[in-house]
């Protein structure tokens, strides 16, 4: 079990002994800010602040151990829980080592101060003759002893107000901080010993997993909280395990034994919404924040700008769009919730505990003081993700079901509702004087909010979801540049999507433009950029900033787009941008300052960007842990780069669609940049938030160098290769449709209806030709089994094998021969039947005869006529001996004693005896005849294969009236249970082909090498062949193989060539397919893997889609499982998930037609992909 | 319905008692109690829930528990302690190669793998390795570090240089990731 729990303030201040350094110490504990305790037996110390995985853990340790002169490892840090920590408020805006760290540090000098003096007072010295060194207390006398903090507070209670005045060390006297100490986190976090909050574990601890509603990604709106129409329970009734399902308003939660069983009612539960508001478009978010109602609040003015504007001799007008994007944070939120007798404690990985606080005891109506916020680390977040949230609806289930419960959010969940960053909409307008200076500057950026309130308190009513203004636009929105006339303001609107900080917050946008835009102006005055930015600049420490990374890249002054030339398709370019972050209420606190210099590398075929070198400066001032802005630096610089090239989040009219990360791609290893870091030591300076700064300059600096590199402006993000390359054609970026809802098409089965001409046909030939009654065969007892050599018993057991008759007859639990397993035909559904000896429901009082009848001629023991799918014309073929024992085996297996349900299909196909008509023209009599002239080997696979195995059931086409089609037809590929059955012939799409090795593979194992594994209805049938003898195997492959290929593997080379051939140009026909196949497919279906590759799958060279669609939609079971049973070994031990429920057709159709470019190049595109998804969607 | 089921974790016999279809992942997480592996996508996406498959890397939250078999599993705790680190686990500390951590185990696993079936690998080898193990924190470079200086130590180029936590020596990454010249990621 894990539940840590921090130690509370009123536990800590009942202790009898030690020092305790707190802001008022005749406070009560509850609200009683305490910073500082030293016991004998080690220091604590506490911050309001949490570590978001930046170190500040390390980074607050040290600024303690600094000021008191202890070792490092002696400093435990307590963040965050709100029974032990000073409220400082929310972790944001890098505000904890420049405001944050100030008390920790005074606390400690103020516990130094105060037992050096009380040192000094008994020994009779002056507190100055004591010298401290790593904890050690010395005087510097030369009188030989030595005392600890320790010993100076033992035996001993001591309440201590923090002295704002107390004087603390110079910087000059620092020995750990400005020192890279290594993290205390990582070894732990290395091996699997570090609690997250996913790890807290209590005993009787439940599991929980959520039902959202369906305006996923909104937090305002009509019926919000009031969609919910009917839950049915029915729906998971049969899920063992489940404790209760909660439902308040439009919150519902399904609390479980365990994790797999919550999981699993949760994708079944079934729930009917009212339809979702349709809302703004938000992919191109430009228009949606035009038409926002906003409210205009000037920034800066200087000057007269429309003086300026209107005297400049150049003037030029630009608008920046920047999408919505997602924190993204790995680890989707999870919290922890335990009610008793009152009380509530929430273990969360929250950012901000006491605000938390107050929004639990909000929903919950309780006093904040009966509850407790333990706060643990999760996932790294940037802003705010799903951590509140989820603890919120971990509250409202545990004090439902008086038990500890574990809330997990779904990947889906965390990506559809963590509150976005926000779109950005800039409109900048600048002149320039007769000499090319900067003469007028106007800029002009929308936001649209960023409030959140907590999901739980919306989705049950407690706090209105109406739209709500924030003023967080205004970051950084002042240019750095001197401008001798401007105008600046933000405009502040309430959000168009639930939306909340983002690391940069506003910042990185509003640099996007300044920084963008100011390229321009040195563009049109003829300048080098980064020479024109040093002219404007005023601050200081910026210009020694731009022109030591300007140096360190070894920037070469230009003007002109081209500077780094191009090698064939590729153009190279570098780019430059500069900013300071600016955080808090306007106008604000900078952290500190950044700028990058980048190098980059455009493919003109493809649109591709590749960042190829980073070079990011910055001046933090006092840096407290040296590694520790550096590895902020690296985080910042990747993070943003990501964000710059491919993130946007994507939206249906009524919710958000980016719901992996195949649909939300991130920046992966191989396209990281060279990143070098400058940091500009200032030791005198005052410490400056690091945790986001290096990112603001990059999107700018980006663009600027493919500014360079093509001599193109873009001014919207991101720079994905589409819209690369469309302004690379010279053409306005396609318009994105929006994704549309499907609609209802026309049911169109993929087998071809019964056509009136069938009707006809089979009126004509049928009717006047034939008695369509057949006499009944008189019951019989059951026969006992004894009758039955165990010989015979075990021959009929592999007659069965080899016709995988339990494949369709398998009992609706598993049991074999039980039947009711549903087939859709054309005609409607037919129910296989129960034939286990049971005489009520299955074949038992079955006499051999009635048996015979059957299986030869499709009529049943009472004479009616059986549908086409029991496949009697194969099972005609099939010699007396193998139909006798497969009776005996039949007769001797377990009863079944339940029905199944009837076949009813719709007139005129329920009329049975339209059959005689169809089985005059369609069924074959003779039993199988070998043929002389072949080996052995061929004749018993020929007889397995066209009699027992009834291949062509599903692998032949068949004809209007379903009767398969023969000659050059026959095994030519069909259809069977929504699976396209492949041709076995040499009409076979397979690209390696097939030769008699790899079919006895595939029909032994389940998978061959250069074919893939065997799947849908195939998988089952290879698992029942397992029970013939290799000889058969070989049999039919032998059989099979007949005039088909060799040079198999020759051919599997080409294959394989080809599709890395065409990688480029499937970029180019599907990019955003493209992007979902290396997000969601590629970790198992790309380069390096084990998997068969799927430029060698006969699906993905068929003529239809089917089978594609079929795995995407339904995944793949692991093939470990089918190779235990066939004794294959290497198997994947891992499933592939089914992808229906998450993507919609828009983005199936997407990855379907780039799976088509890239692994089957040389045939056309699939046509019908959005007919056959709505089919098999059914 | 659920059944016992004998798995192999970390050289130990395990029972445990769930539905055939189980991932891996809650079986190791919420039975065994081991916190290496972490849910990150349940889609095989991200590589957060990664162990070792007869030492080859898998990912927990496809594999069900049933395809498991005979299968030696290791997690990250199998692997090695604070205490006792493996030399993958060792190089991630001496680089501080994780932010929020919670990627690491993936990362660490990977690497491992890796040098299970390919103990001189390049730059590009490793990124390879990686390719689908999501960092958001943006760790990689650390990581990169850390990973080279797995594959070289294990290699026998040269030993970790310092012991667990202690103060890494400043110092030039010997060799860098592929197409990346990293000169200046130690300075």
């Amino acid at each position: 079990m894990t539940s840590p729990r921090d130690t509370k303030k009123a536990e800590w201040l009942s202790k009898s002994e030690g020092l305790f350094v707190l802001r008022d110490p005749q406070a009560a504990a509850p609200d009683a800010e305490l910073f500082l305790v030293i016991e004998p037996s080690g220091i604590t110390a506490f911050c309001g602040h949490v570590d978001l995985g930046t170190g500040i853990r390390t980074a607050l340790a040290q600024i303690v151990a600094e000021e008191l002169d202890v070792p490092f490892d002696t400093v435990t840090m307590v963040l965050g829980s709100t029974d032990a920590v000073p409220d400082q408020g929310p972790t944001i805006a890098s505000e904890t080592i420049q405001i944050s760290a100030i008390p920790l540090r005074q606390s400690a000098a103020t516990a130094r101060h105060y037992l050096l003096n009380k040192l000094a007072v008994e020994r009779g010295l002056k507190p100055e003759e004591l010298a401290v060194e790593d904890g050690i207390i010395r005087p510097t006398n030369g009188e030989n002893w030595s005392v600890t903090y320790g010993d100076l507070v033992a035996g001993e209670k001591c309440l201590l107000a923090l002295d704002p005045q107390a004087r603390v060390k110079p910087v000059s006297e620092y020995r750990l901080v400005g020192q890279s100490v290594p993290r205390n986190d990582i070894a732990a976090k290395t091996s699997g010993q570090w609690a997250y909050v996913h790890d807290v574990r209590l005993p009787g601890m439940l599991h929980a997993r959520l039902v959202r509603p369906p305006y996923a990604g909104w937090d305002f709106g009509d019926h919000y909280g009031t969609s919910l129409i009917e839950v049915k329970r029915q729906s998971i009734a049969d899920i063992e395990g489940i404790v209760d399902v909660v439902i308040i308003g439009d919150f519902i939660g399904i609390v479980a034994e365990r994790e797999e069983q919550a999981i699993k009612a949760a994708d079944r539960l079934e729930v009917v919404w009212r339809e979702p508001q349709v809302r703004p478009d938000l992919n191109t978010p430009e228009e949606a924040l035009r038409n926002n109602p906003s409210e205009e609040r000037k920034l800066g003015e200087k000057g007269d700008i429309e003086r300026g504007l209107e005297g400049a001799a150049q003037t030029f007008e630009a608008t920046y769009v920047w999408p919505y994007q997602m924190h993204g944070s790995i680890g989707p939120s999870c919290a922890v919730a335990d009610y008793q007798d009152g009380k509530l404690t929430v273990w969360s990985g929250t950012q901000n505990p006491h605000w938390l606080r107050r929004d639990i005891a909000q929903l919950m109506k309780m006093p904040e003081h009966d509850i407790a916020v333990e706060r643990l680390e999760a996932a790294g977040c940037y802003g705010r993700n799903g951590a509140d949230d989820v603890s919120g609806d971990a509250a409202l289930l545990a004090r439902v079901v008086g038990r500890p419960v574990r809330v997990q959010l779904t990947r889906e969940q965390e990506h559809q509702w963590e509150p976005k960053g926000a779109a950005q909409v800039i409109d900048v307008k600048g002149g320039l004087d007769a000499e090319g200076g900067l003469a007028a500057y106007q800029f002009d950026t929308c936001y649209p909010s960023n409030g959140a309130p907590l999901l739980a308190n919306l989705l049950t009513g407690r706090v209105p979801a109406i739209p709500i203004t924030f003023d967080m636009g205004d970051r950084t929105a002042i240019p750095p540049y001197s401008f001798p006339n401007m105008k600046v303001a933000v405009h502040d609107m309430p959000q168009l999507a639930r939306a909340a900080w983002l690391r940069g917050v506003s910042a990185m946008p509003n640099t996007f433009a300044h920084e963008c835009f100011i390229d321009e102006l040195a563009a049109a005055a003829g300048v080098d950029p980064v020479e024109y930015r040093l002219r404007y600049l005023t601050d200081p420490r910026a210009v020694d900033l731009v022109r030591e990374v300007a140096e360190k890249s070894g920037w070469v002054e230009h003007s002109l787009p081209g500077s780094m030339g191009s090698e064939g398709d590729i153009a190279y370019g570098r780019g430059f941008a500069y900013a300071v972050y600016v955080h808090g209420k306007f106008p604000g606190t900078a952290a500190a300052w950044a700028a990058w210099a980048t190098e980059v590398a455009v493919n003109k075929k493809t649109g591709e960007i590749g960042i190829m070198r980073v070079v990011a400066g910055q001046d933090s001032g006092l840096m407290i842990n040296p590694d520790g802005v550096r590895h902020q630096i690296h985080g910042n610089v990747v993070q943003s780069i990501s964000r710059t090239l491919k993130e946007s989040v994507e939206f249906s009219p009524t919710a958000v669609t980016s719901k992996d990360w195949g649909t939300y791609p991130i920046l992966q290893f191989p396209e990281l940049p060279t990143i070098e870091t400058l940091l500009i030591p200032r030791p005198d300076e005052p410490p400056l938030g690091v945790g986001e700064s290096a990112s603001v300059p990059s999107a700018a600096a980006i663009c600027n160098a493919v500014y360079d590199a093509i001599g193109i402006r873009f001014r919207e993000l991101p720079l994905t290769p589409e819209r690369v390359l469309a302004a690379l054609n010279e053409r306005e970026p396609e318009e994105e449709t929006r994704p549309t809802e499907p609609k209802p098409a026309k049911r169109k089965s993929l087998i071809a209806g019964l056509s009136g001409l069938g009707l006809g046909a089979l009126a004509a030939g049928g009717l006047a030709l034939l008695s369509p009654i057949k006499p009944a065969i008189p019951t019989i007892a059951r026969p006992d089994s004894g009758v039955f050599s165990a010989q015979t018993i075990e021959q009929g057991r592999l007659v069965a094998a080899a016709g995988a008759c339990n494949v369709c007859h398998v009992g609706s639990d598993g049991t074999a021969f039980g039947g009711g397993r549903i087939f859709e035909t054309p005609f409607g559904n037919i129910v296989a039947s129960n034939i286990s000896p049971d005489p009520e429901n299955g074949i038992g009082n079955w006499s051999y005869p009635a048996f015979e009848r059957a299986m030869r001629k499709g009529i049943s023991r009472d004479g009616h006529h059986l549908y086409p799918a029991h496949p009697y014309t194969s099972f005609a073929g099939a010699s007396d001996a193998d139909l006798q024992a497969l009776y005996a085996y039949m007769m001797s297996g377990q009863a079944v004693a339940k029905p199944v349900a009837k076949t009813e299909l719709a007139f005129p196909f329920n009329q049975r005896w339209l059959m005689s008509a169809w089985n005059a023209m369609f069924a074959k009599s003779e039993t199988f005849t070998p043929v002389a002239a072949k080996s052995a080997e061929w004749n018993r696979g020929a007889y397995l294969v066209e009699t027992l195995g009834h291949c062509s059931a599903c692998h032949s086409p068949r004809n209007a009236l379903q009767a398969e089609l023969d000659g050059a037809q026959h095994l030519a590929g069909g259809y069977a249970d929504g699976w396209e059955a492949p041709a076995l012939t040499t009409a076979s799409m397979s690209p390696a082909g097939w030769d008699a090795d790899a079919l006895y593979a595939y029909l032994r194992y389940g998978h061959s090498p250069h074919h893939g594994p065997a799947g849908g209805p195939m998988a089952e049938v290879v698992e029942s062949f397992t029970a013939l003898p290799d000889s058969d195997i070989r049999a039919m492959a032998t059989y099979l193989a007949e005039g088909r290929e060799t040079a198999v593997e020759a051919r599997a080379a080409d294959a394989l060539e080809a599709s890395m051939a065409a990688r480029d140009s499937a970029l180019v026909t599907a990019p955003r397919g493209a992007r979902i196949f290396e997000g969601a497919c590629a970790s198992c279906h790309g380069e390096n893997s084990d998997l068969t590759s799927l430029a060698l799958n006969s699906n993905l060279h068929s003529a239809s889609p089917n089978n594609v669609l079929q795995a995407i939609l339904n995944g793949h079971e692991a093939p470990a499982i089918l190779a235990a049973k066939t004794g294959r070994e290497g198997a994947s031990l891992m499933a592939m998930p089914a992808f229906g429920k998450l993507y919609d057709d828009k983005q199936i159709g997407e990855l379907t037609a780039y799976l088509r470019a890239r692994f089957a190049p040389e045939k056309p595109a699939w046509e019908n992909v959005g007919e056959v998804l709505q089919d098999l969607r059914r | 319905m659920a059944r016992e089921f004998e798995i192999q974790v970390n050289g130990k016999a395990s029972r445990v008692h769930a539905e055939p279809d189980t991932p891996l992942l809650y079986i190791l997480r919420n039975d065994l109690q081991l916190n290496g592996p972490k849910y990150g996508c349940g889609l095989a996406q991200c590589g957060a829930c990664a162990v070792l498959a007869n030492g080859k890397p898998v990912r927990a939250c496809m594999v069900p528990l049933e395809a498991v078999g005979k299968t030696e599993i290791t997690t990250l705790e199998g692997l090695g302690s604070p205490q006792n680190p493996n030399p993958v686990q060792a190089a991630f500390v001496k680089h501080n190669a994780a932010q929020c951590g919670y990627c690491i185990n993936g990362m660490i696993i990977a690497v491992t793998g890796l040098l299970n079936t390919n103990p001189n690998p390049s730059d590009d080898d490793i990124k390879q390795a990686l390719r689908h193990h999501l960092c958001r924190c943006g760790t990689h470079m650390e990581i990169l570090a850390a990973a080279r200086e797995a594959a070289d130590m294990m290699a026998g180029a040269s030993p970790l240089s310092s012991p667990l936590g202690e103060k890494v020596a400043e110092g030039r990454m010997r060799g860098s990731p592929s197409g990346v010249e990293n000169r200046d990621f130690h300075d």
